[in-house]
Order: C-alpha cells, then sequence, then structure tokens
C-alpha cells in the first residue's frame, strides 16, 4: 500500500460518493431485481470502482475513495447488510427520484463486513494512495429510516454505532489508514441534545482505533452546535463551505478551530465548474482566519459527488487539485 | 362543538404514476399519458380522503416536484435551481431562484380546480400554496430588492392564485409556512408572514387556513401567527408533542379555528389514537368552537400505502374526538 507520500500541506481529497459509473448502476438494477450473481455483481462494482479510481489517479486526488458505487444510497446500503432492518416501498428523495426508505424492524447487529470489499478492491488499484473507509453515521441512519420498533431513539443510534463499530474495527484491521463517519442529518437537526448524542455515537465508533478518524456533516445549520461538533472524538471535521458561502468560517475562529479541517471547496449542487482561481480565493479566506496551518487543511468538495455528471464531477476535482498545487506554493 | 379532518396536503404518487413520469421524461411518454395518469392518480387518492370522511380534500398535488415547483415554472423570472435539503428531511427541493421581480405567466390552481372539482363531491376542494415568507426564505433572491420587497411580489401573486382558485370552486385556501417552525425565525419575519397571509386570505373571499409544521413555533412567532386574519391556524403537534401542547395550552388560538396535527405523517408506526384524543382533549380544554384534525405535514414523505393508511385513521381520530367531545362530527358532504 506504501508508495504514495500525501502532500504535507492541502492534502486534496473526496467525501466518497461519485456519479455512478454505468456498471455499477446495472449492478444495481440486477440486485434489486434479483437477476444477479455475487460473482457477477463483484465484477460489474469492481469494473465500477475502477473507473472511479481511474478518474481520481488522473485527477490527482492524493485520499481518494471507492466512489462508493455500491451504494444505492447512503443509508440504504448499510440496512441491506446490518441485521435489523427492512426495506419500505419507495420514497421521494427529489423530482421523480425515490429510494426505498429503510424500517428498523428488529435489533440492528453487525453480521459481516459491509464495505470491507469495496475498500480493499479500490485499495489494489489505488497505486498507492490511500483510500478512506467511509460509513454512514448511526444518528443518519436512525434519522433517515423509519422506526417500526417502539425504542427510545438515543438508545437505537447508540445500538447502531455499536453495530457500525464492527465494521470499522474490520476494515482498521485490513488497513484503513482514513476511517470517516457521515452524518449529514445531524445539521438538519442541530439542537444540543443531538449533537452530544452523536458526539456519543462517535466515541462507541472509533475510541482505541488506530486511524485518522474523520466525521462529515454538512449543510444546515450546524453553527449551532458547533460548540459540541468541536470536541467530537476525531481527527478531523470535513464540512461544507462552499454551498454556504462559507458562512462557517467565522465559528472556526470562534471556537478556536485546532482539528484538521477537511475545506469544502466544490459545490456538489451545481454543475458549474469551480474555477482554480475560484478555489484558491476559497483557501486564501481560510489561510487569512489564521486558525488552522496548510498542514491541517485537507481539501475536498462540499459533499458526496454522486449527484454531477462524470465530467463535471472530475472537471471539479481537477481544478481543485491544481489549486492545491498553486496554494502549496504561496503557503 | 364541531370537529372535521382533512389531510394537510400532498400525497406520494403511486408505482404507476412514477412509472409514467420516468417514461415522460425518457421522452416514451406523451404530455396527454401524463396528465391521464395524474388525474387517475389524484382521483383514487381524492377518493380515500373523501372515503375517510374528510371535510377539505386537496387534489394530492401528485405531478408537484416540490411545493414552489409549479409556482416557478408558471412565473417570470425565477427559474428552479440547485437541489436543497427540505427541512429536516431526506427529500430535496430546488432552490427558487428569483433574477427579477416574478410576474405570472399562467395560474396554477384555477385550472387544477376546475380539473378536480367534479371528483371531489361530497366533500370539499382546498388547495394549498407556499407561504410567501417561506417561499421567499428558501429561495435565493438576485433581484437586488429586499426580503420583505420581494416576499410581498409573492404574496400579490399568490394572492391571485388564490382568488382565481376560489372563483374557480375551492372551498379553502391553506398556506404553508413551514419555515415558521425554524427555531431561528425571528418574530418580525413571523409578522410579515401574518400580515402577507392576511393579504392573501383578503383576496381569497374564501375559508383560509395558515398551517405550520416540522416542528412547533416558539412562542414569540406563534403570538405573530395568532395576528394572521386567517379562519384556521394549523400547528403540528406530532415533531415536538410537548412543546407544541404547552404552546396551544398557554397561548390559546387567538380567535381562530384550531387545526390539530395530530397523526404523524413522518412515521409509519400506526398512531394511537386513544392518545392523541386525549392529547387533543387537553389542548381544547375550555375551547368550543370548531376544530379540525389533520396530518402533521404532507403524506408524500412515506410510502404510498402509508399515506393511505394515514388517511384513514385520520378518519378515524376525527370521529373518536368527536365521541369524546361530545361534538358533532362534520364530514364531507354533511353525512
Amino acid at each position: 500500500m506504501g508508495g504514495y507520500e500525501v502532500p504535507r500541506k492541502f492534502p486534496t481529497t473526496v467525501i466518497g460518493s461519485y456519479p455512478k459509473l454505468p456498471e455499477a448502476e446495472e449492478a444495481l438494477r440486477m440486485r434489486r431485481s434479483g437477476r444477479v450473481d455475487r460473482g457477477k455483481f463483484r465484477e460489474l462494482v469492481n469494473s465500477a470502482i475502477q473507473g472511479v479510481v481511474g478518474d481520481y489517479l488522473e485527477a490527482g486526488v492524493d485520499v481518494i475513495s471507492d466512489g462508493e458505487q455500491s451504494r444505492e444510497d447512503m443509508v440504504v446500503f448499510f440496512s441491506e447488510n446490518l441485521r435489523g432492518f427492512t426495506l419500505s416501498d419507495w420514497v421521494r428523495v427529489f423530482d421523480n427520484v425515490y429510494f426505498r426508505r429503510p424500517v428498523i424492524a428488529g435489533r440492528v447487529e453487525w453480521v459481516s463486513p459491509v464495505t470491507l470489499e469495496d475498500w480493499l478492491y479500490a485499495t489494489s488499484i489505488s497505486r498507492g494512495r490511500p483510500v478512506k473507509a467511509i460509513v454512514t453515521g448511526p444518528y443518519t441512519i436512525v434519522e433517515w429510516s423509519f422506526v417500526a420498533r417502539r425504542v427510545d431513539r438515543a438508545e437505537l443510534v447508540l445500538e447502531v454505532a455499536s453495530a457500525l463499530r464492527r465494521e470499522i474495527e474490520k476494515l482498521v484491521e485490513a488497513g484503513a489508514r482514513y476511517v470517516q463517519v457521515d452524518e449529514p442529518a445531524l445539521s438538519t437537526r442541530p439542537s444540543r441534545e443531538d449533537a452530544e448524542l452523536v458526539g456519543e455515537a462517535l466515541r462507541r465508533m472509533l475510541h482505541g482505533l488506530d486511524a485518522r478518524k474523520i466525521v462529515h456533516i454538512c449543510y444546515g445549520r450546524l453553527e449551532r452546535i458547533f460548540e459540541y461538533v468541536v470536541d467530537y472524538p476525531v481527527d478531523q471535521l470535513a464540512l461544507e463551505f462552499k454551498n454556504s458561502n462559507f458562512r462557517l468560517l467565522p465559528y472556526l475562529k470562534e471556537y478556536s478551530y485546532s482539528k484538521e479541517l477537511g475545506f469544502g471547496v466544490l459545490d456538489v449542487h451545481v454543475t458549474r465548474v469551480e474555477t482554480v482561481r475560484e478555489v484558491l480565493e476559497a483557501i486564501e479566506k481560510l489561510m487569512k482566519l489564521g486558525v488552522v496551518g496548510p498542514e491541517k487543511v485537507f481539501l475536498n468538495p462540499d459533499c458526496g459527488l454522486k449527484r454531477l455528471p462524470r465530467e463535471v464531477a472530475k472537471a471539479k476535482l481537477r481544478n481543485m487539485v491544481e489549486a492545491a498545487r498553486k496554494a502549496r506554493e504561496v503557503w | 362543538m364541531r370537529v372535521w379532518s382533512s389531510p394537510l396536503g400532498g400525497y406520494p404518487r403511486c408505482r404507476y404514476l412514477r412509472r409514467v413520469l420516468r417514461d415522460f421524461e425518457q421522452g416514451v411518454a406523451s404530455r396527454w399519458e401524463v396528465e391521464e395518469a395524474v388525474t387517475r392518480a389524484s382521483a383514487t387518492v381524492m377518493g380515500v380522503q373523501i372515503a375517510s370522511g374528510a371535510l377539505y380534500v386537496c387534489d394530492g398535488m401528485l405531478d408537484w416536484h416540490d411545493i414552489f415547483r409549479p409556482f416557478v415554472e408558471a412565473w417570470r423570472g425565477v427559474t428552479p435551481g440547485g437541489l436543497l435539503r427540505y427541512f429536516d428531511n431526506n427529500f430535496f427541493y430546488r432552490i427558487p431562484v428569483f433574477v427579477s421581480e416574478p410576474e405570472a405567466s399562467h395560474l396554477v390552481l384555477a385550472p387544477r380546480v376546475k380539473r378536480f372539482l367534479p371528483l371531489v363531491e361530497p366533500s370539499k376542494l382546498k388547495v394549498v400554496i407556499p407561504g410567501p415568507v417561506t417561499f421567499t426564505a428558501m429561495a435565493e433572491n438576485r433581484t437586488g430588492r429586499s426580503f420583505e420587497e420581494l416576499a410581498g411580489r409573492v404574496a400579490d401573486l399568490l394572492a391571485e392564485e388564490a382568488r382565481k382558485a376560489v372563483e374557480a370552486g375551492a372551498e379553502l385556501v391553506q398556506v404553508d409556512e413551514p419555515v415558521l417552525s425554524d427555531p431561528d425565525v425571528s418574530v418580525d419575519v413571523a409578522r410579515l408572514s401574518a400580515e402577507l397571509c392576511s393579504r392573501i386570505a383578503r383576496a381569497a373571499g374564501a375559508r383560509t387556513s395558515l398551517a405550520v409544521y416540522f416542528g412547533a413555533p416558539s412562542s414569540g412567532v406563534y403570538e405573530a401567527v395568532l395576528d394572521a386574519k386567517v379562519d384556521y391556524v394549523a400547528v403540528d403537534l406530532a415533531t415536538s408533542p410537548a412543546r407544541a401542547v404547552e404552546l396551544l395550552k398557554s397561548k390559546g388560538f387567538g380567535g381562530h379555528a384550531p387545526v390539530l396535527g395530530l397523526v404523524d405523517s413522518r412515521s409509519i408506526l400506526p398512531d394511537d389514537l386513544g392518545r392523541l384524543s386525549e392529547l387533543a382533549r387537553e389542548v381544547l380544554s375550555g375551547y368550543d368552537g370548531e376544530v379540525g384534525v389533520t396530518t402533521s405535514t404532507w403524506l408524500d414523505l412515506v410510502p404510498y400505502q402509508y399515506s393511505i393508511e394515514k388517511t384513514r385513521l385520520l378518519g378515524l381520530l376525527a370521529e373518536l374526538l368527536a365521541q369524546k367531545l361530545g361534538a358533532e362530527l362534520v364530514r364531507g358532504g354533511g353525512v
């Protein structure tokens, strides 16, 4: 796995998801209709991961992901692979696009590795670049599922966290050095109670693990709970900045932010490709704050790239990487 | 005392309609086929509401991609932009991007009313519009005008929509202001909402309702909402029941008839009707007027079959509540 040195300043990375490649679409379609054997599914997904990793390498991203090609949806995927879930009928996500919202119907337990195969395959073709191991957080899984059990919500979140801990342990045992927990649901209900619950869940999932620990949160009103989030037991917060016009920046200063920062410089909700200059200006905004040095800043898109056309996603990454290269010359 | 029921708003699309819309997007179904599918699917969800005994029935808004979209598409000066999360739901709407003062190029509601009115018998047809403050707050304003000015202009356009919808036969205009449940919303913004909703109500010239959901508003915001010159104020009691009950008990209804969002339309668990009717009794203690029961929000956040079940439960809840309160149950058609 060695052989690639992640730049000391402004390393570039991704949050995780990438536009679904046709092979992945086919694999998911076949799996949904029950017409696929495991070998064929793996073949299709591996082919898609190969395409994604190829794009990342071509763009020059330092810390990559498997592109979440086998994940129909960030919550559905885990619900299909952890015990305790069933799937509901289709629920709309936007326009005429739907997902099968999971239903938590029984005790949630880890049964066997969920993400490991994809991570291992991506790692095997990453030419030494580290591959982030990414799991959807327990709070988001619970929030974006229907709960068909009469159970205390906080207890349920911690129950899911315990199940995910087993998954993360497997990933770290396999060599994952970057472990990211995605909690996008947190910022939609930014209360102290929920922020503290997520902190407790992260402790349960990440305590004592020998890896760089990251939590990704995006959109919503994160500033309302930032004072709790900054104390999370992680090395890095990977946050959305670009879409909200860097609204969070002053809060980094206010709370004397000292962890690594995953700095969202690409808006994944628009197809317009940010220019290199634009990304550099974003970096400059952060540097001017004087809160974190370039060694602690990872550049990444605001969130997963899955909703963008592939060429747009790739072009955005390319410009981000180029901006990072230039930024290293300045700072 | 009189009790009636009415689901708050939109329904999910059935499999058939999803497929036709997808075929249309892929160019293999015609606009006519879409219209036909929407009419059929709407007739079904209207029938479900009528069968539940709902006094006011909506058409389900099955062809709306989000609450703002039909208006954005019907107005000049605003276009649908990128996706953004819709409150705390795993659902995304397209941000309305206002680039100049909006002007209506065609009406949204009146043609729908004409289309669906024949299907509503013996209930009454209600139309639902986004509140001007929610519309503006969730949009991108590139017009150079202030928030208040743009919201005022949006209110004018919506008022005309409401007036024409009533002319066409709608009997209730519901104005949705979910943004007022946001803890960050100021009392001033709530006052603006109340003023603009009053403007819409005046133009409508029929019964009007102001609905706040995705949580209970703060005390100050609720007080401002009560200044709106509308007939009904609808409040979500399912998202944070204790807070909502406390709010309604302490502040009352300000001369409006309350519409209680009791049936949880974001959960698939069957609602405990006994508990909900007790909750309603607690809130209504000392009140002896008209009361509506509704769902906590639109029903389009649960799968189709649950939206049908929740509608049935809503009808049963109205019956149970009327029984417990010794009130008259007003069903569609007055049966």
